[in-house]
């Protein structure tokens, strides 16, 4: 599935993903060990170790490569942003929020250990998110760590995250939500984080100011074309091909791509997304930003 | 030892806690006011600012945090970020603490708990945008000139480990779960973490040495447990002894409900001593090791009422 659109016949994009996100589920299943107490360490691990596509903290080491950093520094901070994504999916699925049964396949969080328990697991691997990347992140300048440290917890508070979360409640429902709002909350919902994932693998990859800046931008563009594309499948596919429950959209009457703009031209949009981004790499070292172009068409043109 | 141990003690009546109290939680007020402006989607920050914001708030880690920063030397405004940050996560616990699908408390503090007036939606979301604000904050705000980045490093990793699997969010589980030997141990994690944190981090922040830092880890410890068990005293002794059926307001262990009174006032006199013990040799810090002395005193004489 990952080798489709692949650009450069000398990378292979598929094989690339596999070994990243390998290494990634090796530092993730390291990082959150069972610990006492045995259940909320169990139910971390659940849901942090069920599988994901890892595009996230992918994204981020290949930018801290992209500026010249080597997988090593970026990579508490990848796995940081996994652990952030993971809680806020355990969060979001709660009764009290979008009340989700399946996630990734599986029982959703809070089914296999109780509602008390998903909610401390969310918050204990949100803090723990901020103590890994302060405590294990190693050959970086301090400075540049606290830096990352201050934009991880920007992006996905009551500015990033948070709000995206927020205004997406407030929305269900509504008739009157045009595109506006609908980008506000996958600016903040869904891009913020992987925003943040290309930032800090650029600040802890050694990137100058210049270069940090138009990663951040390849990265909102990236961030908004995953939820077009998210929006597209939830109408075109069944539940057993996303391995989440399909069409809950319109279940809860969310506002959608789809909805406003018609699939046609949600898919132009996803078109136009796409060769902004790229056009923001334009600029690297063609041979190490492959990963990040790949990437962005695999976000594209990803099936589930 | 005990000389100068005992001078600092007699000093400690001199000083005037409530003052000292009183005008630090003037400040915070002020500054976690300005660390929550209101902007879109406003319903988060009412939230968020709902508990955060509280009446009454006896903002006991902040004035933890800038008494123990200060012995060392340190300036108050290297101590008031992450005074804020206290406060912020510390609120986010409680406000995740009291949702129905946890201990369904629909007050705090004599208000309504935050569930309750903003829905479980946004109280979720309003400790998840807590969390992070606390680090934020810090990173934002601490004078780059009076705290080097790895003193900052390490008081965000305290803060983390604090509300984390191992720290209050295990206190939490293991008193929702509860059982004999649990109980103990949640108490401790529930009310020992966050005066300890406070303590270390001030430390931190104020540029305190490694074996100075082990000991503020147990004094604030000794401290924040103590204040509990005085607490389920007290509540004890205002029920007049009638520990039958009358059940306190307090959900969950007490201390004086699992011993009796006699039992948690000994308690009380060990924690008492070795919170003191803990500060031997912070005299030569000059005054500034009374504030101290008398959070140790307050903690069980309750001579003034802060809020």
């Amino acid at each position: 599935e990952f080798d489709e659109e692949s650009r450069k016949p000398t990378f292979n994009f598929k094989s690339y993903m596999l070994q990243r996100a390998e290494s990634v589920n090796q530092a993730l299943d390291a990082a959150v060990s069972l610990r006492d107490p045995i259940t909320i360490h169990e139910a971390m691990r659940y849901s942090l170790l069920a599988g994901g596509k890892r595009v996230r903290p992918v994204l981020c080491l290949a930018a801290c490569e992209l500026v010249g950093g080597s997988e090593s520094m970026a990579m508490p901070a990848a796995c940081a942003v996994e652990m952030i994504h993971t809680m806020s999916l355990i969060h979001d699925d709660l009764p009290c929020m979008d009340n989700d049964d399946l996630r990734r396949g599986k029982p959703t969080n809070h089914k296999v250990f109780g509602e008390d328990v998903a909610v401390l697991a969310g918050d204990a691997l949100l803090a723990f998110a901020f103590e890994h990347i302060s405590l294990s992140t190693v050959g970086v300048s301090p400075a540049r760590i606290v830096r990352a440290v201050g934009e991880l917890a920007k992006s996905i508070g009551s500015e990033g995250l948070v709000a995206g979360q927020v205004v997406d409640i407030d929305s269900e429902g509504l008739s009157d939500v045009g595109l506006e709002q609908l980008e506000y909350i996958h600016l903040h919902k869904t891009a913020a984080l992987l925003e943040c994932s290309v930032v800090l693998g650029s600040i802890l990859g050694g990137g100058s100011d210049s270069e940090i800046e138009k990663l951040r931008t390849f990265a909102r563009y990236i961030g908004l074309l995953f939820q077009v594309v998210d929006d597209i499948l939830d109408v075109t596919k069944s539940s057993q091909e996303l391995g989440k429950t399909a069409g809950k959209d319109l279940v809860a009457d969310k506002v959608t791509y789809p909805k406003l703009l018609g699939i046609e031209k949600s898919r132009e949009f996803a078109e136009k997304l796409n060769k902004d981004a790229k056009e923001q790499l334009a600029g690297f070292d063609p041979e190490k930003a492959a990963p990040l172009i790949a990437l962005a068409n695999y976000i594209a043109y990803r099936q589930n | 030892s005990s000389s100068p141990s005992i001078s600092a003690q007699s000093s400690s009546l001199k000083f005037d806690l409530k003052t000292y109290w009183t005008t630090l939680i003037a400040d915070m007020n002020q500054k976690l006011h300005e660390a929550i402006p209101i902007r879109y989607p406003e319903q988060i920050y009412q939230s968020m600012r709902y508990s955060v914001l509280a009446d009454g708030a006896k903002r006991a880690s902040p004035v933890m945090c800038v008494a123990t920063c200060e012995l060392f030397g340190g300036n108050r405004l290297a101590a008031f970020p992450t005074a804020c940050a206290l406060e912020m996560v510390h609120a986010a616990s409680l406000i995740h603490d009291d949702l129905p699908c946890m201990d369904d408390d629909p007050s705090r503090r004599g208000q309504p708990s935050n569930h309750t007036i903003y829905g479980d939606d946004m109280a979720i979301l309003a400790g998840d945008a807590l969390f992070p604000l606390g680090f934020q904050h810090i990173v934002s705000n601490t004078p780059s000139n009076l705290v080097p980045e790895p003193r900052l490093l390490r008081v965000i990793t305290e803060i983390a480990q604090t509300v984390g699997s191992t720290g209050m969010a295990a206190g939490q589980f293991l008193d929702l779960e509860g059982g004999p030997e649990a109980v103990e141990f949640a108490q401790e994690k529930k009310f020992g973490e966050m005066s300890q944190c406070s303590a270390v981090c001030g430390g931190l922040l104020g540029g305190a040495e490694d074996d100075e830092l082990d000991r503020l880890r147990r004094y604030g410890r000794a401290v924040g447990v103590l204040y509990r068990v005085v607490d389920d005293i007290l509540e004890e002794k205002m029920k007049g002894g009638d520990d039958g059926d009358g059940e306190g307001k307090k959900k969950g262990f007490s201390y004086v409900k699992m011993y009796g009174v006699e039992k948690a006032m000994e308690v009380a006199e060990q924690l008492k001593t070795k919170a003191k013990q803990e500060l031997d040799g912070f005299e030569k810090y000059g005054d500034g090791v009374v504030p101290l002395y008398s959070f140790v005193d307050y903690a069980v004489d309750r001579g003034f009422s802060v809020s």
